[in-house]
């Protein structure tokens, strides 16, 4: 009995103790303690600050976001040391690398957090013992002093809306490689909302089981791989058979375009199922030029690579001017059809070459 | 035939359930779609059941994937290789993987779920290393060297069903196996090393060389399934591409009848296993499941499959002994 009485007593002291707990006082303490370090960098500031960039894993799309980290930290105006990460085991690595990263006293690290929820103590951590920033994923309630990229619902409305204009009705299949993060939510729900012609509310969310029937489309799903191919592709010819009338598909995440070319190719539904597509895929560039591919949507990896290391190696120095009061530094999205996709490849391929050369070339400023 | 009987069963079931409830199953363009799908999961799982007959297990099976589907365009697109330099050399690589699996195995006495367990962290760390972690991809080239999965041979009166280039090879090596199990004497002693090693060794029977066959076998499987599914796909990141296969192809060979203790295979079971494991996935699509819900119904009906079959063995078994009639192994 005794026993009994002391695991309930423990049990509610600790409930207690975790309802008590403020989480979001302690988020904007953090905050406040690392503006509070930039302010004393300004009278101290580091010579040169050693600062990272992490992925949320491995693609080409980080391979130039690489480029223009390791660019940035050989930029005179910048001149830092710049540690580039691509965690290629999902959230456990994403984590382990912070951690490591943390311990061993890095100045600042920019990270696309995976699963932003559920990484709070990871990211708070960071925030306590070094500065954070997120690129390309935001995490708005992290403790983080800034975000840099594009608003992937911004980006969703751009596709959804190249979508509308090439495809007036009908089924339409949405696949992406996962829901957890919170870019991917955003570009799904931006293109629902783009391609149904709603008004933009970011706040939205569509179940991803649901069909939704509006304005002549039916969006009859969303499917998901955890990023294997196989699936991937296995996904789409699946989706093809289920819904012989599909009219519109579009893939969110790079490979998914890739794939759904290639399926479109091989299954010669080249002009009958549309392709409103993401990222900069080279099948998907191509095709575009052929004329099978309404467009895609692309970001600007290089420019998330530059100024993360730009924004973190100043707050180094003291200096914060360069933050919006949103504390949000947008790097705009743009849509690639076929007038500019020769132009755009070339610009790409020379930052990619940019990219694999930063990766060959050891020195301080190498990424790993 | 016996041990497959289990897994046919199982097969059967789901393919009429996803006749009747799945949009569009009975099509043509989706036979031909799930015909290669098994086959390049057959290859895989064929190569697997000839370790698990030594009772051994490779964990690499998805990293040698890897690194043989990286390695092919890697060679043929950044480097300029031909078709006729890279694809032995990617089968030679592969097979001296499974050697040196092997040799560990049998030589060092290295536990075969260690060995392949580093082997699978190593081939994948070289894929990602030598490619710098970028996607490698035929750039819509090299259509005649990816013809070896893509291209298609029609039927006869048959016009919507044209059959995957995939299904010659895989139905080559069943062939192949099924003979060397059922006509050889090498088939033999290797499943005679896979229910009792030391018995079979004191009898004369070369194990070691025996067991370095089949991880070289298995392998040079993966490698030549790697190739194939990168044909297929037209491109692969080396830190995603693979993974799990392993397990695909070990579940599908122990589904078809191998025994994870070793000295049991069944060629036809393992076809099965491959097949039923494909069907099951384009059915969850097809029947309009939630794709979140995909491994939970592949565990579910998988279980619930070889529950029943077990069941229904013991069940038969008993009834054979009440009527006196001998029991079958």
């Amino acid at each position: 009995m005794k026993k009994l009485i002391s695991i309930v007593a423990l049990a509610s002291l600790s409930f207690g103790l975790l309802a008590a707990s403020p989480v979001a006082g302690v988020e904007s303490d953090l905050v406040a303690a690392q503006k509070a370090r930039i302010a004393a960098f300004k009278t101290a500031p580091k010579k040169r600050p050693h600062v990272a960039f992490v992925s949320n894993g491995v693609a080409d799309f980080w391979t130039i976001a690489k480029a223009g980290a390791i660019a940035a930290g050989k930029d005179k105006s910048i001149d830092c040391d710049v540690t580039v990460e691509f965690p290629g085991g999902g959230l456990a690595d994403q984590k382990r690398m912070l951690e490591d990263l943390v311990i061993k006293g890095i100045d600042g690290i920019s990270v696309s957090p995976i699963d932003p929820t559920n990484q709070a103590e990871v990211l708070a951590l960071i925030a306590e013992k070094s500065l954070l920033i997120t690129n390309d994923s935001d995490a708005p309630k992290a403790p983080r002093l800034c975000y840099i990229g594009m608003d992937n619902y911004d980006a969703g409305l751009m596709c959804g809306k190249l979508a509308r204009d090439g495809c007036k009705g009908g089924e339409v299949a949405i696949f992406i490689g996962r829901l957890e993060q919170d870019n991917a939510k955003r570009r799904r729900q931006g293109f629902i909302d783009g391609l149904l012609g709603r008004a933009p509310d970011a706040t939205r969310y569509d179940e991803p089981s649901k069909v939704i029937t509006e304005a002549g489309y039916t969006i009859v799903g969303t499917w998901t791989d955890s990023f294997d191919r196989a699936k991937a592709k296995a996904n789409i010819e699946d989706v093809m058979i289920k819904y012989p009338k599909l009219a519109l598909m579009t893939g969110l995440f790079e490979y998914n375009s890739v794939l759904a070319v290639e399926v479109i190719k091989q299954t010669g539904k080249e002009g009958k199922v549309q392709l409103a597509g993401f990222d900069e895929g080279a099948d998907v560039i191509a095709a575009i030029k052929e004329g099978f591919v309404l467009g895609t949507v692309v970001q600007d990896p290089y420019a998330y690579g530059f100024e993360s290391v730009k924004v973190l190696s100043a707050f180094c120095r003291g200096d914060m001017s360069m933050v919006p009061a949103s504390g949000v530094i947008n790097i705009s999205a743009r849509v690639i059809k076929k007038d500019n996709a020769e132009s755009f490849w070339k610009d790409l391929k020379a930052k990619i070459a940019a990219g694999k050369e930063s990766g060959k070339a050891p020195s301080k400023n190498s990424g790993k | 035939m016996k041990k497959a009987l289990g897994i046919i069963g199982i097969f059967a079931a789901i393919f009429l359930f996803a006749s009747i409830y799945g949009d569009n199953f009975l099509t043509g363009l989706n036979l031909q779609q799930l015909t290669n799908r098994a086959a390049l999961c057959s290859i895989l799982a064929l190569g697997a059941s000839l370790v698990i007959v030594t009772g051994g297990i490779d964990l690499s099976i998805g990293s040698v994937v890897c690194l043989a589907g990286i390695t092919t365009p890697w060679l043929l697109v950044e480097k300029g290789w031909t078709p006729m330099q890279v694809l032995p050399l990617v089968l030679v690589m592969s097979a001296f993987i499974g050697l040196c699996h092997g040799l560990l195995v049998t030589k060092l006495r290295l536990q075969p779920f260690l060995v392949t367990l580093c082997g699978l962290l190593l081939y994948r760390g070289i894929a990602r290393w030598m490619t710098g972690d970028q996607s490698q991809g035929f750039q819509g080239e090299f259509g005649d060297v990816r013809a070896l999965a893509l291209a298609k041979f029609s039927i006869p009166g048959i016009e919507n069903y044209r059959i995957p280039a995939t299904v010659i090879p895989m139905f080559v090596l069943a062939l192949l196996i099924g003979l060397f199990f059922s006509r050889t004497v090498w088939g033999r002693w290797l499943l005679a090393t896979g229910r009792n090693e030391s018995a079979a060794r004191y009898s004369g029977v070369p194990t070691a060389r025996l067991i370095t066959l089949s991880y070289m076998a298995c392998s040079l499987l993966a490698g030549f399934g790697g190739m194939l599914f990168i044909f297929d796909i037209g491109s692969a990141q080396p830190s995603d591409f693979g993974n799990f296969y392993e397990l695909y192809a070990i579940a599908a060979a122990v589904l078809g009848g191998c025994s994870l203790r070793g000295g049991e295979i069944s060629v036809v079971g393992v076809l099965f296993g491959a097949a039923t494991l494909q069907v099951l996935r384009t059915t969850i699509t097809l029947v309009g499941l939630s794709s979140q819900l995909e491994f939970a119904v592949i565990g579910a009906v998988l279980l619930v499959g070889v529950a029943a079959d077990e069941l229904i063995r013991r069940f038969s078994a008993r009834r054979r002994e009440r009527l006196g009639a001998p029991v079958s192994a």
